[in-house]
């Protein structure tokens, strides 16, 4: 008989104790999953929103890409960056605190975002029309609203209401500027919360009372797929000597050694523990089945089975035990994943479209190898208990007991 | 009044000038970063080409307050008295600038009164945001954290406890013989029930005990890595004791429960079977 029908009788043998382990791997294993997808899931969920965007190119103007300053005499920065051969396409972007009121209700503030060519994956309109198919004739200052937003206020396309530019911690006596929503949009990094709306960088000149001002916070480029992001980049830092452009991959980096540093600590530290506490109870498992049946053994070891099979048993019977609670533990841990995915992202201030737990192949190899060491290494200590045992002597102590 | 102001140091000099500078502290990190001692003299600018600077001395250097908001960043900070701050920072073309505060701090006589205090003061200079410096349940993101962490330890109890009941059916049938005689003698299914559930209280108790022991051992090792990783003194991990008695009350009832089932399967059956007749 073989090694493995040898391990697969005695599992069968003990059906509760096998049942309650591969339950126990399972539940340790699924949360050892989730840990390996928490490690790189909001990095990978970011680049793909990032990527979604449909820009790989980010220009500021200083302070990194979270505090962000004006880029100095932008609009022929922008003309100079969309006459590049490695450019496909440029997008400006003006961002500002500002105050919307309604024909009903309080005025309330929101973050207004002058965009020029940016929509194309920046937002998905889900009521109404976007920015570059406006009806005709098209209105002066057409709103994209967030759909946090138009909830909160009860507004929807075809709304009328009035826009005032009002700069953080500067008193202004700009007038409102009519505008009407032509649409309803889910920002890619809008929060639950969302006060993020959209209109032409015209609109947005005219609501500030702009005239020759230059100054856009943020310039996206998409470059060519030939071209490749890192040659946009060596192109528009010869155009513009000391421009602060960032690849997608870079601004992911960024915000790795930065913001999302704690989740990817704690991933370690937890898939480390939970690692350690399976390889603990499986060879704890292993170790008194094993000593519960040491005349078994010692008789096995009488009929003949050399020292080499009965090892080869035990470590057979932690590869089923860890093996079977491995699998399980995959789609335990998707469910697992999606609920504490649910929990993270009640955080505030994060895009509604950001994840903490991501599956990619890689947590999943990490994963496997990572039970089958803990299985090897559970049944190390049961495998010296058997191979050494003297049969002779366990026999006789048996009979005798 | 003081005031944070994230500035650069463009340069330290130790040459002396006629007129005193006015002094600053800097941060620890900071003068770790810049090589700076208490004394030395910097400059800070408000851009990097330097165009507005001032000279400062230093008059000491201070381990900023630990702030879990901001852990994963190295705290390059100077403090300056407000004053100093206003004409390094003001821009000199707009005369309102030196009469703007990015923020102010308020410790009301009655705290409860906060909300109202928020309302009259937009009436009163509209524009101005108050909010108070404790952040609600719904908005602060420790909240969130500490849900995660009790949703991971409740998964972590669930698999902790199939191996106990996997080990206590062990057991069990380790002392199958022993119970059937037990039962022969008259000792009734009641009482080896007690006996298996207090022996499951005491094994998950001492368990719970030893956990706590081990996280008390480890918790200085936690802190010392996490807090030399991000350069700060917050403190990431504290074993209180309300939390090490939640520990040891949620684990009895995990191993009388364990203890009872495990049991349970063997004494259900009659006693020959029980004794393999």
């Amino acid at each position: 008989m073989t090694a493995f029908r040898l391990a697969s009788r005695t599992i069968r043998r003990y059906r509760a104790q096998t049942g309650l382990a591969v339950a126990g791997v399972a539940v340790i294993g699924a949360l050892l999953f989730d840990m390996l997808l928490l490690s790189r899931g909001l990095l990978l969920s970011f680049g793909d929103l990032l990527d979604r965007a449909g820009f790989d190119v980010r220009v500021s103007g200083g302070g990194g890409m979270s505090l962000r300053l004006p880029i100095p005499d932008s609009s022929s920065l922008v003309a100079a960056i969309r006459a590049l051969p490695e450019v496909r396409r440029a997008a400006e972007i003006r961002i500002q605190t500002a105050i919307l009121r309604t024909r009903v209700g309080r005025p309330v503030g929101i973050t207004l975002v002058g965009a020029d060519g940016a929509n194309e994956g920046g937002w998905t309109i889900v009521a109404g029309t976007d920015l570059t198919a406006l009806p005709a004739p098209p209105p002066r200052c057409p709103l994209i609203v967030g759909r946090p937003l138009a909830v909160q206020l009860g507004v929807g396309p075809g709304d009328a209401v009035a826009l005032a530019i009002e700069p953080a911690g500067t008193a202004t006596a700009l007038p409102s500027l009519e505008c009407r929503i032509v649409g309803v949009a889910q920002f890619a990094f809008g929060t639950a919360t969302d006060d993020t709306v959209a209109t032409t960088l015209g609109a947005f000149h005219e609501a500030a009372g702009e005239v020759g001002e230059d100054e856009a916070e943020l310039i996206l480029v998409s470059s060519t797929r030939e071209a490749g992001p890192m040659a946009a980049i060596e192109a528009i830092q010869r155009v513009r000597p000391g421009a602060r452009a960032y690849s997608n991959e870079q601004v992911v980096e960024q915000f790795n050694r930065n913001g999302f540093a704690y989740f990817r600590q704690i991933s370690l530290v937890l898939s480390s523990l939970t690692m350690a506490f399976a390889f603990l109870l499986v060879a704890t498992l292993l170790t008194v089945s094993v000593n519960q049946r040491l005349g078994e053994i010692a008789a096995l070891r009488a009929i003949g089975i050399g020292r080499a099979r009965v090892a080869a048993m035990l470590l057979w019977e932690s590869a089923l035990l860890v093996g079977g609670g491995g699998l399980l533990a995959i789609p335990l841990g998707e469910i697992l994943a999606t609920g504490l995915d649910r929990i993270l992202r009640q955080m505030p201030g994060l895009p509604e479209q950001l994840h903490f737990f991501v599956f990619e192949p890689r947590a999943l190899a990490i994963h496997l190898v990572v039970l089958a060491t803990t299985a090897i290494a559970a049944a190390a200590y049961p495998v010296w208990l058997a191979t050494r045992l003297p049969i002779a002597a366990t026999l006789r102590r048996e009979v005798v007991g | 009044m003081r005031f944070i102001v994230a500035a650069l140091v463009v340069g330290a000099t130790a040459v002396g000038l006629a007129a005193e500078p006015h002094p600053i502290l800097v941060s620890r990190q900071l003068a770790a970063r810049a090589h700076l001692a208490v004394g030395d003299r910097v400059t800070l600018a408000v851009d990097p080409q330097g165009s507005r600077r001032a000279e400062f001395r230093v008059a000491g250097i201070y381990e900023p307050t630990p702030d879990p908001m901001r852990f994963t960043t190295a705290r390059l900070e100077a403090q300056l008295h407000l004053p100093d701050l206003i004409d390094l920072a003001a821009d000199p073309a707009d005369p309102a600038s030196r009469e703007s505060l990015t923020a102010l701090n308020v410790a009301l006589v009655d705290p409860a009164s906060a909300r109202q205090f928020g309302v009259d003061l937009q009436a009163r200079a509209p524009g101005t945001q108050a909010q108070r410096t404790a952040r609600s349940q719904s908005d602060d993101p420790f909240a969130v954290l500490e849900r995660f962490h009790v949703a991971i330890s409740a998964v972590t109890m669930i698999g902790g406890t199939a191996f106990l009941l996997a080990l206590m059916v062990i057991r069990a049938e380790e002392r199958r013989e022993t119970v059937g005689v037990l039962r022969l003698v008259g000792i009734s299914r009641r009482t080896l029930l007690a006996s298996v559930a207090l022996e499951g209280v005491v094994i998950a108790s001492l368990g719970a005990v030893f956990g706590v022991l081990l996280a008390v051992a480890t918790e200085g090792l936690v802190n010392a890595i996490f807090q030399a990783r991000y350069d700060t003194t917050l403190v990431f991990v504290r074993v209180t004791p309300s939390i090490a008695l939640r520990a040891i009350l949620v684990a009895a009832p995990l191993g009388i429960v364990a203890g009872l089932g495990a049991s349970w399967t063997l004494l259900r059956r009659n006693i020959l079977s029980i004794v393999r007749r």
